[in-house]
C-alpha cells in the first residue's frame, strides 16, 4: 500500500498533447478510477505511472519515492492489460508464478501465493490450463491473480473488463470490490465506462482531452458536476442541456430558456441573483424532470412544462421520453412504465428547481456547485 | 459459418480427385523413378533396345552396400553434416536476432534492409558465385569449413530474417510490456516470452536452412573444389564425372533426398500456426 502523487504531469506525442498538466493526489489504498472518453489520456497516464510511457515533465511520487526515472522492471506496481496478455505458452499456474519466479521468490513463497489466489479469484482445478482453454472471464481473474500475486504497492488496472459481456462484468466489478476490500491495495483503473466508475470507485478522476475536469467521490461528481462536459459524461440518459438567462419573474429568480421559464429553488436565490443577465447553459437530468401524473405535490421550484412526445424508449422498468417544446427544443425525460404515453401525445412535466445546474457559457464551468 | 461443412457437388468432387490424385502424381512419379533406379540390377537399365521396366526385374540394394563400404562416402556424409549444422548455428545466432529488431523496432529504412535482403536471393547462384568465391579465395576462406558456412549462411539468412520476422511479428506487444512490468529484462522477455512464442517459425526456418546447406552444390563447388574437404553434393558430382552406371548415382541422390523428405514431413507440422492463440482477448 502506498499513495500516488502525481505533481504537475505533462505528455506530448510529437505535437500532439496528451496530458497537459496534471496533478493528482492518490490516497495510500484508495480505489480512483481514471476515467474518460476514448483518447482523453487515462491510459497514457496510467502506462506514465507504470513506467512504460516516459514523463516528459513533472514528478511522480510511489510512497513517497520519486520514481519518474526508475525503470517499469523495478516498481512496485502490477499491471493488468486491457488485451490481459496472459503468456499463450504457459500454463494459468505458470502465468502466476512468472513473475516471482523472475523475481527469485522461494518455491515455499509461490505456493503459499497460489494457496492464497487461486481460491480468492475461483481458480481452483484450472492451474494446468493454457489461456485458450479459458473462458473471458477465468482469463480476467487469471490476469488479476498474476497481478495480485506480486504483492504489488499499487495494482494498475487497464480497462479489465472491456472485453466481458455485460453480465460477466457485473459480476466482475463485484469481485473486484471484493478483492480490493480483502488486499487494500491502492487501485489505480482505468475506464470509459461511468458505470464501472461509480459503482467501484471510493473517487473518480475524470479527464477530459488530457485535462483533469473532476477529481472527487462518484456522488459529488454526480450531485455536482464542475462542468458541462462533466454533467454530460456522468449519468444516463445524458443530461439535457438548455441555452439561456438568468432573469427574474416576479417574486423568483430563474433560466428563461426555449422552453420558458424554469424556476430555481429558494436555497440558491441569493446566488443566483449576483447572476442575473448572466447568459447561461441550464443543465436537467432527464430523472429530475417528472412526469405530472406521477408527481404528487408540486413544489415552490417545480416548472410546468408543455411538450409534445417524439419518440418513447423502453428501457425495462422506466421508459425515455424524448419531447420537444413550443420552439423545438428538444428535452429527455423518464417516466414509470405504467404510464401510457405515445408520440404525438402532448403532456405536462415539471422540472425541479432544486436539480437545475448553471454552467458559464464561456468557461463552461459550474456556476452554483 | 465453416466453409469445410458445404457438401461439394459430385461434379465438383470428380475435378478435385481428378486434380489431387495428377498433382500427387507430378510430385511421387521423379521420387518413385529415382528409388526405382537405385535398387535397379543393371540388366534392367542397359536393356538392350527393349523398354525399361517399371520395376526392375532383380531388385537389389547392391548399389546402397556399394556405397555404404566407400569410406569417401562417410567422410562426405559427415563433412555435410558438420557444415549443414554450422550453418544452421551460424545463420540463427544473426538471423533471430536481427529478426526481432526488424520486427519490433522502427529501423530506418526497414524496408529497404527487407528488399535488400531477399534481392540477394534474386541473382541466379551462378552469377553471384564468381564475386563471393574470389571475396573468399581473398581471404583464404576456400578450402575451408567455415568458408563454406559463411557462403551458406549468406544463401540461408535472407530465409532465416523473413521466416523469423513474420514469427515475431504476430506476438502481442502487450505480452512483452505484460513481462517487463513483472520485472522481465531484455533478455528474459526475449528467451522466456518471444522464442517461446516463435519456436514454431524459429524451427521452421533452421530446418529449411539445414537443407538449403544440405543440398547445396554451387557455393560449396566453386569454394572446395574437388579438394580435400567434400560434401555429399560434390561426390556425387565427382561420381558422375566417372560415369558409373545410372543405379550407383540414383543411390547416392537417395541418400542424399533422404533428410529432405524427412525434414519436410516434419516441417509440415511447424508451419501450422496458432500457438499465440489466445494469448489477448
Amino acid at each position: 500500500m502506498a499513495e500516488v502523487i502525481l505533481k504537475d504531469i505533462r505528455k506530448s506525442f510529437g505535437e500532439n498533447k496528451v496530458i497537459e498538466s496534471l496533478s493528482l493526489s492518490i490516497g495510500s489504498g484508495e480505489f480512483v478510477t481514471l476515467l474518460g472518453p476514448s483518447g482523453c489520456g487515462k491510459t497514457t497516464l496510467l502506462r506514465m505511472i507504470a513506467g512504460l510511457e516516459p514523463i516528459d515533465h513533472g514528478e511522480l511520487f510511489i510512497g513517497g519515492k520519486k520514481y519518474n526515472s526508475i525503470s517499469p522492471q523495478h516498481r512496485p506496481i502490477a499491471m493488468v492489460f486491457q488485451s490481459y496478455a496472459l503468456f499463450p505458452h504457459l500454463s494459468v499456474r505458470s502465468n502466476i508464478l512468472f513473475g516471482m519466479k523472475i523475481k527469485k521468490v522461494p518455491a515455499s513463497t509461490m505456493e503459499e501465493k497460489l494457496k492464497w489466489v487461486l481460491p480468492m479469484l475461483r481458480l481452483e482445478g484450472l492451474e494446468k490450463r493454457l489461456p485458450k482453454e479459458l473462458s473471458g472471464g477465468q482469463r480476467q481473474r487469471v490476469a488479476l491473480a498474476r497481478a495480485l500475486v506480486l504483492d504489488p504497492e499499487v495494482l494498475l488496472l487497464d480497462e479489465p473488463l472491456s472485453n466481458l459481456d455485460a453480465a460477466l462484468r457485473e459480476a466482475a466489478m463485484e469481485e473486484l470490490k471484493r478483492v480490493h476490500h480483502q488486499v487494500g491495495k491502492t487501485i489505480v483503473y482505468v475506464t470509459h465506462n461511468q458505470v464501472e466508475a461509480m459503482s467501484m470507485s471510493e473517487r473518480i478522476v475524470l479527464l477530459n482531452d488530457g485535462r483533469l475536469e473532476q477529481f472527487d467521490r462518484p456522488r459529488v461528481v454526480y450531485d455536482s458536476p464542475s462542468s458541462i462536459f462533466t454533467a454530460q459524461f456522468i449519468g444516463s440518459p445524458a443530461m439535457n442541456m438548455l441555452n439561456g438567462q438568468v432573469v427574474m419573474k416576479g417574486e423568483a429568480v430563474g433560466v428563461d430558456t426555449s422552453l420558458g421559464f424554469l424556476t430555481l429553488d429558494r436555497e440558491r436565490e441569493s446566488k443566483a441573483r449576483a447572476l442575473l443577465s448572466r447568459e447561461v447553459v441550464a443543465g436537467v437530468r432527464p430523472q429530475n424532470i417528472s412526469f405530472v401524473e406521477h408527481s404528487i405535490s408540486r413544489r415552490y421550484s417545480d416548472t410546468c412544462l408543455e411538450l409534445t412526445v417524439d419518440l418513447v424508449e423502453s428501457l425495462g422498468d422506466r421508459s425515455l421520453i424524448i419531447a420537444r417544446g413550443g420552439k423545438g427544443t428538444i428535452l429527455r425525460f423518464l417516466i414509470t412504465r405504467e404510464a401510457d404515453i405515445v408520440p404525438n401525445q402532448k403532456v405536462a412535466v415539471f422540472v425541479d428547481g432544486r436539480k437545475i445546474h448553471l454552467f458559464d457559457t464561456q468557461s463552461q464551468t459550474n456556476l452554483l456547485p | 459459418m465453416d466453409r469445410r461443412n458445404v457438401p461439394l457437388g459430385p461434379a465438383y468432387r470428380l475435378v478435385w480427385i481428378v486434380g489431387i490424385i495428377g498433382a500427387i502424381f507430378l510430385v511421387v512419379a521423379p521420387l518413385f523413378l529415382l528409388f526405382k533406379y537405385s535398387v535397379s540390377d543393371i540388366g534392367s537399365i542397359n536393356t538392350g533396345g527393349a523398354p525399361i521396366p517399371l520395376w526392375p526385374h532383380e531388385p537389389t540394394f547392391r548399389n546402397f552396400l556399394y556405397l555404404f563400404s566407400d569410406g569417401q562416402f562417410y567422410s562426405v556424409l559427415l563433412n555435410s553434416l558438420i557444415i549443414a549444422t554450422m550453418t544452421v548455428c551460424f545463420s540463427m545466432l544473426i538471423g533471430i536476432p536481427a529478426s526481432y529488431v526488424l520486427a519490433r523496432y522502427e529501423v530506418p529504412g526497414r524496408k529497404f534492409v527487407l528488399i535488400g535482403l531477399i534481392s540477394v536471393r534474386l541473382f541466379p547462384d551462378i552469377a553471384s558465385v564468381i564475386p563471393v568465391a574470389e571475396l573468399f579465395i581473398r581471404f583464404n576462406a576456400h578450402n575451408t569449413y567455415w568458408g563454406v558456412i559463411m557462403a551458406h549462411s549468406l544463401l540461408a539468412l535472407p530465409y532465416v530474417i523473413f521466416i523469423g520476422t513474420s514469427a515475431f511479428e504476430p506476438i502481442p506487444k502487450d505480452l512483452e510490456q505484460q513481462a517487463i512490468v513483472m520485472g522481465a529484462n531484455r533478455f528474459q522477455v526475449f528467451s522466456k516470452v518471444l522464442v517461446p512464442l516463435a519456436i514454431p517459425g524459429l524451427i521452421a526456418a533452421a530446418i529449411y536452412t539445414f537443407l538449403l546447406s544440405w543440398d547445396e552444390f554451387i557455393f560449396a563447388y566453386f569454394l572446395l573444389g574437388l579438394g580435400k574437404i567434400s560434401t555429399l553434393t560434390l561426390y556425387l558430382k565427382q561420381k558422375l564425372a566417372f560415369a558409373p552406371p545410372q543405379n550407383l548415382l540414383a543411390a547416392i541422390s537417395v541418400c542424399l533426398s533422404f533428410p529432405v523428405i524427412l525434414f519436410s514431413l516434419l516441417l509440415q507440422r511447424y508451419m501450422t500456426a496458432g500457438v499465440t492463440s489466445g494469448a489477448v482477448k
